[in-house]
């Protein structure tokens, strides 16, 4: 299946019985897009950089406890809460429904960030450095970002460009699954899809009209392009 | 000096020459797909095929390069074991090439042993001085002389056999903490290694094994994990875990039975038992192993849920259920692991679950384990070598230690008496990439290469069914001026000369891995084997047919496990400590890597450093809080750690995590979290000597101050969790 740039909306579809919490997810993502390191007193001040983090949430007490894990990243609203607030226009919409941010436009009011209920904004309070010759590993795909600019998730937008020059190249639309974010290749059980919703036909179409989807804090009327999928087996009493 | 020396030292001006040869770079490097017009354009990245160093798995890698550095690590779509995916520590491997504190050319010591002060020393000199260091141990049968290396398979371990039998004293320990040794030692240990079928099975039983953390190999299971859940349209594998931690595979499990540290035998002898009963039990299988159902029947004629339910102090009405799905549910698979083996009735009580295995006639079947043998060379010691080992130098029989890819001095614990042994050591000679708690005591230190710039080829160990060679090749120039070990020890034999250099004649590594592969590879052998090897580079290694299933032989009678035991009394120490392997760090070989130090633990969401697993009821007896430190001590020591509350975890049972506490390894692991092995205490008289990790008693001492624990996010999740509708 094929489609044409004008007919995409980017989607992602998490699979809660799939994930293990493993983190592999966490590192790839900082792998790609060069997202600084936090030392222990940035955690300690809540000031870590992962655009992609897993929250864990303990469930009943011992010995009928259990935990469960969750994969927290930008849910690319499409009434997004973050874009109205920006008075620079640096974080805004796309055509293809993510929310992008503009780095060079960025001055640093962080209303966006106050304004996200997912709280998946960070923000930079230092400069970025990287101990010779560890910058090294930088990507050229990507740039660094400096002090006072917000940062987030953008579903990997340099692999969604290539994969798009790619297929120019050969004269074709893209085909379902060929743009993967650095998230969802690596995954272990395979818990992370990226596609296009608006295919009726692609892989996380098809999974976003499983009974057991959900998105987070649906009631507030944010339309995440996050689809979660709900673990099964709860036969503990949580 | 002796005549003979010094004629062997003569030959170094030849050693010299060869230096150049083993400096060669990669001449040929093929990229995973070959790009149109197959040059460098500036701007475009190159995938080249590789293997995963981070845990003995092995998983296949691709590593993006653009304008000739390494840029991200992803896993090889072709790879049979990975598949494509790759765990956390595989992906920060590339921190390891470009870390600053990598030791950049061979250093001599300066200054006192641990000091760290050393000076620059040529390649010429370093080489020197390892040819003057070994001469006098060749062809001598004195026992003077120890090479310390992990577990080694394939060619590594060929050329060190090669190149030890000039050395009929020398010592060779392949030793490291997590290698399962214990595995070959059950029942089914012949077999050769298990490739557990978690996506066909549907029902999972986990005794004791992480098998998405640290057995085995956890991306290839955490892949068939995922297909087990939700890749069948009808079937949802169903998983319950048994074992003291609630640990994060326990944490994706159905049904979690916590039971008392060392008793989960009792669970696979109650479904044994209900097995017979309802005569679901596989009898063709249990044929062939010579067992009798009479006679098993009647071993655990005594394990009816009740008895089951007191021995593992799990309610009766979980371990009911338990026992009902295992033996209605079809496919179910058992998987023993670290939990069980770590305790002091390990043999009998893992002995208890391949019966089950058998019973249930899971070998090489649909949802069951299937066992392959590999054609390809394996050396590995058992903790009773190291024993052994830790004696002579004691007693100051060893003169000389060569110490590669093994941090002995941090992985074993003070207990086994191994790092005041070391100490007596008159000259170590070490290998490390990094100054980390063994190289600091070294004499001379040649610095190895980092893996993404290192030949090799690397055999899983589990997880596949066929035979695998994973092929490693340099993807970048070597950064620093460093040499592989296997060059040095290539070079090494030209300068000692005699039968050692004329069996030895390869200039470099590369020469000796082709030769051997060609003996292990059928198609290496037909046809130009360069173009051939070339092939095989870039796709990541040679993956062969699968094997020829291992047939069950007779099994030896399986007899009831004693009660575990633990190190230090009860009335003194309350309390029993699990040590247990860090997902981030393994058995602490990644804590130097800054993206696995800032990976959120799983369970405990801690970050930088290390910390103590309490259960909030004996954290509350104790009036601890979370975050505080705390005193814990044993019969072997005593450390501080920061508490975490942790209500997956048994009253009884405190838990904390391999991998922190270095005295080395650079700015980002030294002086970070501690080292819980400085709690081990031994226990005496096992039949069988292991580094038992659960199988210590601990008291713990509030301090009354705050701890350095930093957690991402609420200890409790940012949210809760029914606002989300998890």
């Amino acid at each position: 299946m094929t489609t044409e740039a004008k007919d995409i909306r980017w989607g992602m579809v998490i699979d809660l019985d799939r994930c293990t919490g493993c983190g592999a997810c966490v590192t790839a993502c900082q792998a790609e897009n060069n997202i600084a390191l936090t030392d222990q007193q940035g955690f300690a001040q809540g000031r870590n950089l992962q655009w992609l983090r897993i929250e864990r949430y303990w469930e009943g007490e011992f010995p009928h406890v259990r935990a469960r894990f969750l994969p927290m990243l930008c849910q690319h609203c499409d009434d997004a809460p973050c874009e109205p607030v920006c008075p620079v226009y640096a974080s805004y919409h796309t055509a293809e429904g993510l929310n992008g941010q503009v780095y060079n436009r960025c001055v640093g009011t962080r209303y966006c960030a106050n304004n996200c209920p997912y709280a998946v904004r960070v923000f930079n309070f230092t400069d970025p450095s990287w101990p010779e010759p560890l910058e090294q590993q930088l990507s050229p795909d990507i740039t660094v970002r400096s002090r006072g600019v917000m940062e987030k998730c953008s579903f990997c937008i340099q692999r969604i460009r290539r994969g798009k020059e790619e297929a120019k190249l050969e004269n074709r639309g893209l085909r379902d699954g060929e743009v993967q974010p650095a998230c969802a290749q690596t995954c272990p059980p395979g818990a992370i899809s990226f596609g296009n919703l608006d295919d009726p036909n692609s892989r996380v179409a098809r999974m976003a009209r499983s009974p057991r989807r959900f998105r987070l804090f649906e009631d507030l009327g944010t339309e995440p392009s996050v689809i979660y999928l709900k673990g099964g087996g709860h036969e503990h009493p949580g | 000096m002796k005549r003979r020396s010094f004629l062997q030292l003569s030959g170094m001006s030849l050693a010299t020459s060869m230096l150049a040869g083993c400096r060669k770079g990669n001449e040929k490097l093929l990229p995973f797909l070959v790009p149109p017009d197959d040059g460098i354009s500036p701007g475009t990245a190159n995938y080249y095929a590789s293997t995963c160093r981070q845990c003995p798995a092995g998983c296949g890698i691709l590593v993006r390069v653009s304008e000739g550095r390494a840029k991200k690590i992803e896993g090889n779509p072709r790879h049979p074991l990975n598949q494509g995916k790759l765990c956390a520590r595989g992906q920060a491997m590339l921190q390891e090439l470009y870390h600053p504190d990598r030791i950049k050319q061979p250093l001599a010591r300066s200054g006192p042993r641990g000091s760290g002060e050393y000076t620059p020393i040529s390649w010429d000199a370093a080489l020197q001085q390892l040819a003057e260091d070994l001469a006098p141990y060749r062809q001598s049968s004195s026992a003077g002389m120890a090479l310390l290396t992990a577990p080694l398979r394939g060619s590594m371990a060929t050329l060190t056999q090669d190149f030890l039998r000039h050395f009929p004293g020398a010592t060779h320990l392949a030793w490291e903490p997590l290698h399962p040794e214990w595995l070959a030692e059950g029942m089914l240990g012949e077999l050769g290694s298990p490739d557990y079928d978690i996506e066909n099975t549907q029902y999972l039983l986990s005794f004791g094994a992480d098998f998405l953390e640290s057995h085995l190999s956890p991306v290839r299971y955490g892949q068939g994990f995922g297909q087990f859940r939700q890749a069948r349209p009808t079937i949802r594998g169903r998983f319950s875990y048994i074992g003291p931690r609630l640990s994060m595979t326990a944490a994706s499990a159905d049904r979690w039975l916590p039971a008392k540290s060392g008793s989960e035998w009792a669970l696979a002898l109650g479904i044994a038992r209900r097995l017979l009963q309802t005569n679901r039990q596989d009898p063709a299988a249990m044929q062939a192993a010579g067992l009798s159902a009479a006679e098993i029947a009647n071993l655990v004629a005594a394990f009816d849920e009740a008895k089951v339910a007191e021995i593992t102090g799990v309610n009766l009405a979980d371990i009911r259920t338990t026992i009902d799905e295992a033996v209605s549910i079809s496919p179910a698979l058992a998987i023993v692991g670290e939990m069980v083996a770590w305790q002091s009735n390990a043999p009998a009580a893992i002995a208890a679950v391949e019966l089950l295995n058998v019973m249930l006639g899971n070998l090489n079947k649909a949802g069951g384990i299937y066992y392959s043998p590999t054609s390809s060379a394996q050396l590995s010691s058992g903790y009773g070598d190291l024993q052994r080992l830790i004696g002579q130098m004691e007693q100051g029989q060893l003169q000389l230690a060569l110490v590669y890819g093994s941090n002995p001095v941090y992985s074993l614990p003070p207990s086994s008496q191994f790092q005041q042994a070391f100490a007596k050591v008159p000259r170590i000679v070490s290998f490390a990439s990094f100054l980390d708690d063994t190289s600091r005591q070294a004499d001379l230190i040649l610095p190895g290469h980092s893996n993404l710039e290192s030949w090799g080829d690397i055999i899983p160990p589990a997880g596949v069914r066929s035979e695998v060679i994973g092929l490693m090749q340099p993807v970048v120039k070597p950064l620093h001026d460093t040499l592989a070990f296997p060059d040095l020890l290539l070079a090494a034999a030209k300068a000692l000369g005699g039968e050692l250099a004329q069996e030895l004649p390869q200039n470099s590594y590369l020469e000796y891995l082709e030769t051997d592969l060609t003996k292990r590879i059928p198609a290496l052998s037909t046809g130009d084997s360069r173009q051939q090897l070339d092939r095989l580079l870039q796709q990541g290694g040679w993956f062969g047919p699968e094997s020829e299933p291992a047939r069950l032989g007779r099994l030896m009678p399986a007899k009831l496990p004693d009660e575990a035991e633990f190190a230090g009394a009860a009335e003194q120490f309350p309390l029993q400590l699990q040590i247990y392997p860090s997902i981030n760090y393994y058995d602490g070989r990644s804590s130097h890597l800054p993206w696995l130090q800032q990976l959120p633990d799983p369970m405990s969401t801690a970050v930088w450093g290390s910390w103590l697993e309490i259960n909030p009821q004996t954290a509350a007896q104790l009036g601890i809080a979370q975050g505080e430190l705390v005193e814990v001590s044993s019969a072997a020591g005593s450390i501080q750690l920061p508490a975490v509350l942790y209500p997956g975890l048994r009253p009884e049972v405190v838990a904390c995590p391999l991998g922190q506490g270095h005295s080395g390894g650079g700015r980002y692991a030294e002086g970070r979290g501690t080292n819980p092995l400085q709690l081990l205490a031994q226990l005496e008289n096992l039949p069988q000597p292991r580094l038992n990790l659960g199988a210590t008693r601990v008291r713990i001492k509030p301090l009354a101050q705050a701890g350095a624990l930093a957690t991402s996010g609420h200890p409790e999740g940012s949210y809760r969790r029914e606002l989300l509708g998890l």
